[in-house]
């Protein structure tokens, strides 16, 4: 849908508030289609084996759309779409697009489910928060593993100058800027003067200023939005896509559709994810990734949301050719056994349901620069090992996997791990040979389980 | 006319369905009959609206049956409110809370489910939404007589307003009068303690505990 119907609709659409949008039209409509279709969730399933349930979730989620709409936070009003215009917004989505410059472009493409293409892989600190006299170390370690095909959200600053930076300040602004700069200066660095990079500077409308074709994120790098759970949108993201679509940038949605929330247990937020890659798709967004979130964990590996990510991606890769990707967020960190193993899990259930890969990065709360390089190149390995791979073969390690942290799934009980400077030599940015041990170690595991990383 | 016991389990199966109407009806036949509006709200709602919190912990109901749970109670509350201060007295709460996001965060789900937990726990909760203004805070806190201020911020980039909130009170001389309590994704004890917060919750469950737990510092 052009942009100028989208904000036209902002601004007269229906009129409500976002509590009876959230109770009315999505969670009520959640149990309405639920029902109607019948997507449920066995209460043991990891990864879906059912496709009649992921075209009776894909129906439903765009059903839901239909019924719903999506709210806009800040008009309070809903921007409401017709059958036709979501038909035809899915029959122009595009199913590849190339992102870069020079030597360094690349192309993602669409996946079908058990696809043997290889995934695309966004990797990078995940918006963790980054030292700003690490930023450019940290970065050009994530760069300089050629298996990263996108360098993603190159870490926030939360600090600057000794300050904490206040969002829409002038610091904000500054580091706005610095995030372009030192991002661009890491993948020279790493010999890699073109990969793109997957930006979203600040939480605030200035991180438009990170971008400049001599400095700065380009016209060729994709630029990340959110919606907030569930299906809603705020000026922020509305502003920013008018922007970078303006500017020709390709556009990256993010959204975190929760369990336990307004969509309910795993198989009724499931609709609502198969809802927000349709109202993805036809607010323009080229690339859409599911980050399932769940109340209570907090993380993304818990056994609903495998299950989620898994019938979500299905649902939509059967039926449309949306460029899916999916995120990796966990309770263990960095420097310790589990966060391989979650992130990986993951990956084996997504990746054979059709899905692009981004991250991985443990979740909230976290301290400074608390992710590894060595990691996401495993995240990769096992993210293309996985291509191809038949979803019955994927579920039989992902259920091994889940047996080795479903007990520490819990942030108290998760390992704590450490951040990238105990992990790495900072000079050199070579991993330290504890970590190293741990990538092999874990390495052999993944192959004892059966993932064909050799 | 219907027994105590009949009314109470009505209040019961009102809250149990969420059903806001069933809730008002079933505090009006206990007005119209008589009954001691405190011992009503101990009988008929708190038994279910524990129930129901302990089943949203373990994941058995969600998010929206949660909501319109604590709402159907707080239907029904006002009804027995309005007959006790009828009589000259009130309906006790636990305390007051003043909750919401904080500024330049516009996050809501996490903050409506302490909100609801709150509720649900027997707390007088006024939920300001999100992208609350520090100051917005404080004059709400004023106005509502709140015992506790509840802000959650989602991320790490918005944090940073706890501690304006924190140190607007100190400058106001109003520390010792709001208890506050911090939480969202990125908030941790440390960054409590940093800031001067009195406590940290890392989810609603944790809040109502805490709250309940430390009702000695806030309650006046």
């Amino acid at each position: 849908m052009n942009f100028k119907e989208v904000a036209k609709r902002a601004e007269t659409g229906p009129l409500m508030e976002a509590n009876d949008f959230l109770m009315q039209r999505v969670a009520a409509n959640v149990v309405k289609l639920q029902k109607e279709y019948d997507v449920r969730w066995d209460g043991k399933t990891l990864v879906n084996l059912d496709d009649d349930l992921a075209d009776r979730c894909w129906a439903a989620g765009k059903e839901l759309l239909l019924t719903s709409g999506l709210y806009s936070m800040n008009s309070r009003r809903v921007i409401e779409f017709s059958p036709e215009e979501v038909e035809h917004a899915l029959r122009f989505a595009p199913s590849r697009l190339t992102m870069g410059e020079g030597k360094d472009v690349i192309t993602i493409h669409h996946r079908d489910v058990e696809d043997s293409r290889l995934p695309f892989v966004f990797s990078g600190p995940f918006n963790a928060d980054t030292h700003e006299d690490m930023f450019v170390k940290l970065n050009e370690a994530f760069a300089q593993e050629r298996i990263i095909d996108c360098l993603f959200l190159p870490g926030y600053l939360k600090e600057l100058d000794g300050l904490m930076i206040r969002p829409n300040s002038g610091l904000s602004s500054r580091a706005a800027v610095l995030y372009g700069q030192w991002s661009r200066e890491a993948v020279r660095r790493a010999g890699r003067p073109g990969m793109p990079i997957c930006g979203h500077a600040v939480m605030a409308l200035n991180e438009i200023a990170c971008t400049n074709e001599a400095w700065g994120l380009r016209q060729t790098d994709p630029r990340a939005m959110v919606f907030i759970s569930e299906l809603q949108v705020d000026d922020v993201t509305l502003t920013r896509l008018a922007y970078y679509a303006a500017y020709g940038c390709p556009l990256y949605l993010g959204f975190t559709p929760l369990v336990g929330g307004y969509g309910g247990g795993p198989d009724g937020t499931a609709i609502v994810a198969a809802a927000s890659f349709v109202a993805g798709a036809v607010l323009g967004f080229e690339i859409c990734h599911i980050g399932p979130q769940h109340l209570k964990y907090k993380q993304q590996t818990n056994n609903h949301s495998l299950f989620l990510g898994s019938l979500a991606n299905q649902a939509t890769n059967r039926n449309s050719h949306i460029i899916t990707t999916t995120s990796h967020t966990t309770a263990g960190r960095p420097g310790s056994d589990q966060y391989p193993y979650e992130f990986s899990a993951l990956a084996l259930s997504v990746v054979p349901s059709g899905s692009n890969v981004s991250g991985p990065r443990p979740a909230e709360p976290l301290g400074f620069n608390n992710v590894s390089p060595l990691m996401a190149r495993l995240f990769a390995e096992v993210a293309q090992a996985a291509a191809g791979m038949n979803r019955e073969k994927a579920a039989l390690i992902v259920e091994q996997l889940y047996e080795k942290y479903k007990d520490k799934i819990e942030f108290k009980e998760a390992p704590k791990g450490q951040p990238f400077e105990e992990l790495y030599d900072v000079d050199t940015l070579r991993p330290t040979p504890e970590h190293q041990a741990t990538y092999e170690r874990v390495r052999e595991e993944l192959i004892r389980l059966g993932v064909p990383l050799a | 006319m219907a027994t105590a016991e009949e009314i109470y389990a009505k209040m019961q199966v009102s809250i149990e369905d969420y059903d806001r109407d069933a809730a008002v009806a079933a505090a009006q036949e206990a007005v119209a009959a008589g009954l001691d509006p405190l011992v009503a709200v101990e009988s008929g709602f708190a038994q279910p609206i524990r129930k129901l919190g302990e089943a949203f912990d373990r994941m058995e109901i969600f998010l929206p049956q949660l909501v319109m749970a604590a709402d159907a109670m707080k239907a029904g509350m006002d009804v027995l409110e309005e007959a006790m201060k009828a009589g000259g007295g009130a309906l006790e709460n636990k305390g007051v809370v003043v909750l919401g996001t904080v500024e330049g965060d516009i996050h809501d789900i996490g903050k409506t489910v302490v909100g609801a937990m709150l509720q649900a726990n027997g707390y007088e909760v006024h939920d300001l939404g999100v992208e609350v203004p520090s100051t917005r805070f404080i004059q709400a806190a004023q106005e509502a007589g709140a015992d506790v201020i509840a802000m959650s911020a989602l991320l790490s980039t918005t944090m940073l307003f706890q501690r304006d909130v924190v140190e607007l009170l100190r400058n106001k001389g109003l520390a010792e009068k709001h208890f506050v309590i911090v939480g969202g994704a990125p908030v941790t004890q440390a960054w409590a303690d940093e800031i001067g917060a009195n406590a940290y919750a890392r989810d609603a469950v944790e809040a109502v505990k805490v709250l309940d737990g430390r009702r000695g510092e806030w309650a006046k």
